[in-house]
C-alpha cells in the first residue's frame, strides 16, 4: 500500500484527484489506511461516497475494485464462480487439463482484491445486500483470505483498502461495524462546495460557482423531501453552463431546478416561494463570499 | 499483542485524570506513567465514559482507537477526535452523545455525566439527578417491561424507584416536570382516557399471536435449489452434466426464498392512545420480535423510533422519551407532522417500502388536516399495504375531533376499529392472507374504507 506520511500529504494527494475532503474525513481515511482497518462511510445521497473510493484509488495509484451489492448477492457473485460452458467444451473435446482448476475459475471482485497487492476494494450500498452475505463479508474481511474447495485457501499478501459504503436503508450488522472505521460524510459548506465545484467543473466561471454554491446551500436549509447533494450541485452549475449563463437568473433557474430537485413536492414548494428571492439571495451571499471567503480561502 | 492484559490492570485505579492526554504527549512530570500507559489509561476512561452513554463500544473498538493514536499526533485536537470518532461512533444519533463526552475528555473534566442526558435533551438544570432518565418517569418502569404489561400484572422493574417517593409521589414529580414546561398542560393529566376493558386488550395479544402465525412473506431475490420451479439452475445443471460427459440428463431448478414481509407499526401514543399503544407494542414485542422484520415508531407530537425494533429494553425508554417530548399530554395530537418526520426520514431510507404499515392513531389530529392527508399519501405510495388502527368505539361522524382520520381515510388501504375484538382479530388474517397482494388503489379514490 502506498501510504503516506501525514494526514496533509493525503489530503492533497486527493486533492490532485479533484476530491476535496474535510480534516476529518482526512484523518479518518489515514488511520484506514494505516490501521488496514475497513472503512464504513454513511452519509445523505450525492454526498461523494462513491467518489471517496474511486479518489482512493486513483491518490494511491491502485486498481479499483467494486463490487456492487443488492439483494440476494451471494458466493458466486462475489468471490468466485466456475466458467461451466468452458469446462463443458473441454469436456467434450477430451482435454486432459483438470477441470477445476485455476483455468476455469472466475474471479468475482472480492477474489480480484486478494489477487491485487494494495488494490482498493470498494462494496457498494452494503445496506442493500441481506443478512447473510453480510456475515460472510464480516468473515471475508477479518481475515482476508478465502477458501476454495477445489483448489484451497487464497490469502492476499497485502490486504485491499476496503471502502464500505451504505445508504441506511436498514442498520447493518453490529459486529460489521465494529470491524470497521466508522465515517458520516455530511454536506460540505459553501467555501468547500465552492472549492469542489471549480475543482470538477473547471469550464465553470467564477460567480457562478458562487453563486449555484450559495443557492444550494440555502435550499438545505429548507426542510425538503430531498436535499440537493454534491452531485446535484455540479449538475445545476454545469446546466447553466450548457446553456450559456455565467450566472443565475430566475428564468434559467426555474428551467433547470429538476437537475437539482427530484421530487414535485420540493419543486413545487421552491418555485412557490418564489425563485426570485432566492436567487437574489444567493446573488448577494455569492458576492459576499466572493469578497470574504475568496480570500481567506484563495491563500 | 499483550494490550489487553495491561489493560486490565489500568482499568480499575480509575485511569484517566484531566488532561492525561496532553499531559502524556509533553512527558509533564505531574504524571509519574510512562506516556504510553497514560495515554492507554485516557483511551479506556473515554471508552467506558462512552459505554455509560450506551454506545456501543467493544475491547476491540478501545484497542484500535488505542493504535490509532500511536499513529497521529496527540496533541492535535481535531485528529484525536476523528480518530475516536471513527472507532467509537457507529452512526450519526450517537454523535451528541459522543461530542459531549469527547469535549469533556479534552478538557480534562469528569467524565460521568447524566445517563444519556444529552441525548434526551434532559440536560436541563430545572431537573434534578434523581429526574434524569429512567428515574424521572417511574410509572413506564412498572409496565414497561413487555411481558408484565402484557398481563397486566404490577412488577417491578429492574430499577427502583427512590425509596422516599412512593408511587403518588414519583407520578407528581413527574407533573413537576412537565410542569416546568406549562402550567397547562399538568391540568388535564390522564383523567380523559378512554378506558379499556379486558376484552380490548385481550383482543390484542390475540391479534399479536396471529400475526405471529400468519406471517406475512415476499420473495426475495435469493434463490436455493428446488425440486421443481420455473427457473432452471444452469450451473447445477452443467455440473451434474459432467458427471455424464457433458450431456444433460438431469435439470436443476431453483425457487426464490420466502422472506418475512416488513412490518411496520406507527403507534400513537399521545394522552388516551398511550396506554392502548402500549399494550400493542408489548405484545407484538413477544410476538414478532425474534423475527426481526418488524420496526415500530411512537409518537405524539414528534417521532421517535423504538431503536432495535422491538426490544423490551428500548420499549421502556422510547415510551419514556415519547412522554417526556408530549408537551400537552392528553390532548392532541401533530399526526401530519409525524408521519411528515416518518417520510422524511425514515421514509427516504426505504423503511417504509414494500411493508405492511399499520398507523394505530385515533387520529385526533390538531394539526392541518390536508397535510395529514398529505403525508398518508405519501406514505401509503411507499407501503406495500396501509392499516389503520381506530381505537375508538363511536363511529366517525360523531367524532368532531376525529377531522384528521377524516382526511387520511381516502389514503388508507384498510381501515380497522380497534374496540372491536374480532375485527383486530380480522386483521391478523387479512395480514396474513392479502399481505402479499398488493391492494386495489384506483388513481382517485373515494373516501369509502372498506372494513
Amino acid at each position: 500500500m502506498p501510504g503516506f506520511d501525514s494526514i496533509e500529504t493525503l489530503r492533497e494527494a486527493f486533492t490532485r484527484q479533484r476530491y476535496l475532503m474535510d480534516e476529518g474525513l482526512g484523518t479518518v481515511v489515514f488511520l484506514a489506511l494505516k490501521l488496514r482497518r475497513p472503512l464504513l462511510v454513511e452519509g445523505e445521497p450525492g454526498v461523494g461516497k462513491t467518489e471517496l473510493a474511486k479518489a482512493l484509488a486513483l491518490a494511491t495509484d491502485a486498481p479499483l475494485i467494486r463490487l456492487q451489492c443488492y439483494e440476494g448477492i451471494d458466493v458466486h457473485h462475489a468471490l468466485y464462480d466456475w466458467d461451466y460452458p468452458r469446462q463443458m467444451l473441454q469436456l467434450r473435446a477430451g482435454g486432459s487439463a483438470p477441470l477445476y482448476s485455476e483455468e476455469f475459475l472466475v474471479r468475482r471482485p472480492l477474489l480480484e482484491a486478494l489477487a491485487h497487492p494494495g488494490a482498493v476494494l470498494l462494496i457498494d450500498e452494503l445496506d442493500r445486500a441481506d443478512d447473510e452475505f453480510e456475515a460472510f463479508l464480516l468473515e471475508f474481511l477479518s481475515d482476508f483470505q478465502v477458501t476454495i474447495p477445489e483448489i484451497g485457501v487464497v490469502k492476499a499478501q497485502e490486504p485491499p483498502a476496503v471502502v464500505i459504503t451504505s445508504n441506511r436503508t436498514r442498520d447493518l450488522h453490529e459486529a460489521l461495524k465494529r470491524r470497521c472505521l466508522y465515517h458520516w460524510i455530511d454536506h460540505p459548506d459553501l467555501k468547500r462546495e465552492v472549492a469542489i465545484a471549480r475543482a470538477r467543473l473547471p469550464g465553470v466561471g467564477e460567480r457562478l460557482a458562487h453563486q449555484v454554491c450559495a443557492f444550494v446551500q440555502d435550499l438545505r436549509w429548507l426542510d425538503l423531501y430531498r436535499s440537493p447533494g454534491v452531485g446535484e450541485t455540479l449538475d445545476w452549475a454545469e446546466a447553466f453552463h450548457v446553456l450559456g449563463r455565467d450566472r443565475i437568473d430566475p428564468a434559467t433557474a426555474d428551467r433547470t431546478l429538476g437537475t437539482l430537485l427530484k421530487e414535485r413536492d420540493d419543486l413545487e414548494r421552491i418555485r412557490g416561494a418564489g425563485l426570485e428571492a432566492l436567487v437574489e439571495r444567493a446573488e448577494e451571499r455569492a458576492t459576499q463570499f466572493g469578497r470574504d471567503g475568496g480570500n481567506g480561502g484563495a491563500a | 499483542m499483550g494490550l489487553p492484559d495491561r489493560m486490565k490492570g489500568m482499568g480499575s485505579d480509575g485511569g484517566w485524570s484531566p488532561g492525561a492526554l496532553a499531559r502524556a504527549s509533553r512527558g509533564d512530570e505531574a504524571d509519574e506513567r510512562p506516556p504510553e500507559q497514560a495515554i492507554l489509561a485516557a483511551s479506556v476512561a473515554l471508552a467506558r465514559a462512552l459505554r455509560e452513554q450506551d454506545l456501543s463500544v467493544s475491547v476491540d473498538s478501545e484497542l484500535v482507537f488505542f493504535s490509532a493514536l500511536a499513529e497521529l499526533d496527540v496533541r492535535e485536537e481535531s485528529e484525536v477526535y476523528w480518530a475516536a470518532h471513527a472507532t467509537f461512533v457507529h452512526s450519526p444519533g450517537e454523535r451528541r452523545a459522543f461530542d459531549t463526552i469527547f469535549e469533556r475528555f479534552w478538557a480534562g473534566d469528569p467524565l460521568t455525566v447524566g445517563k444519556r442526558g444529552a441525548e434526551h435533551g434532559e440536560s436541563d438544570s430545572r431537573m434534578g439527578g434523581a429526574q434524569h432518565g429512567g428515574e424521572a418517569l417511574p410509572q413506564f418502569r412498572h409496565e414497561g417491561k413487555a411481558s408484565a404489561a402484557v398481563d397486566g400484572e404490577k412488577q417491578r422493574a429492574t430499577r427502583e424507584i427512590p425509596s422516599a417517593q412512593g408511587d403518588q409521589g414519583a407520578s407528581n414529580q413527574q407533573r413537576g416536570i412537565l410542569a416546568a414546561w406549562s402550567e397547562r398542560e399538568t391540568a388535564s393529566d390522564p383523567q380523559e382516557r378512554l378506558q379499556y376493558d379486558t376484552d380490548e386488550l385481550a383482543a390484542l395479544r390475540q391479534l399479536a399471536e396471529e400475526i405471529k402465525r400468519s406471517a406475512p412473506e415476499r420473495r426475495s431475490r435469493r434463490c436455493r435449489p428446488a425440486r421443481v420451479g420455473h427457473r432452471l439452475d444452469v450451473r447445477k445443471t452443467v455440473r451434474n452434466s459432467m458427471a455424464t460427459d457433458g450431456e444433460a440428463f438431469r435439470l436443476a431448478y431453483t425457487a426464490q426464498v420466502p422472506r418475512p414481509r416488513r412490518l411496520l407499526f406507527l403507534c400513537d401514543v399521545s394522552g388516551s392512545m398511550e396506554r392502548y399503544s402500549r399494550v400493542l407494542l408489548a405484545s407484538l414485542k413477544a410476538a414478532v420480535g425474534a423475527a426481526r422484520r418488524a420496526e415500530a415508531f411512537v409518537f405524539a407530537t414528534r417521532l421517535t423510533r423504538l431503536t432495535h425494533s422491538l426490544d423490551g429494553r428500548d420499549l421502556e425508554r422510547a415510551l419514556e422519551q415519547a412522554r417526556a417530548k408530549v408537551p400537552d399530554w392528553s390532548g392532541g395530537t401533530r399526526i401530519g407532522g409525524a408521519l411528515a418526520d416518518f417520510n422524511r426520514t425514515f421514509g427516504r431510507r426505504g423503511f417504509a417500502r414494500g411493508a405492511i404499515v399499520m398507523v394505530v392513531s385515533d387520529g385526533w389530529d390538531r394539526g392541518d388536516p390536508s397535510k395529514l392527508a398529505e403525508e398518508v399519501r405519501r406514505l401509503q405510495l411507499q407501503a406495500r399495504r396501509l392499516v389503520w388502527i381506530n381505537p375508538r368505539p363511536l363511529g366517525l361522524d360523531e367524532q368532531p375531533l376525529a377531522i384528521g382520520m377524516r382526511a387520511a381515510m381516502p389514503f388508507v388501504d384498510d381501515f380497522i376499529p380497534g374496540h372491536d375484538p374480532r375485527a383486530v382479530a380480522g386483521l391478523a388474517r387479512l395480514i396474513g392472507d392479502l399481505g402479499g397482494q398488493r391492494p386495489r388503489r384506483s388513481p382517485v379514490r373515494a373516501g369509502a374504507p372498506h372494513a
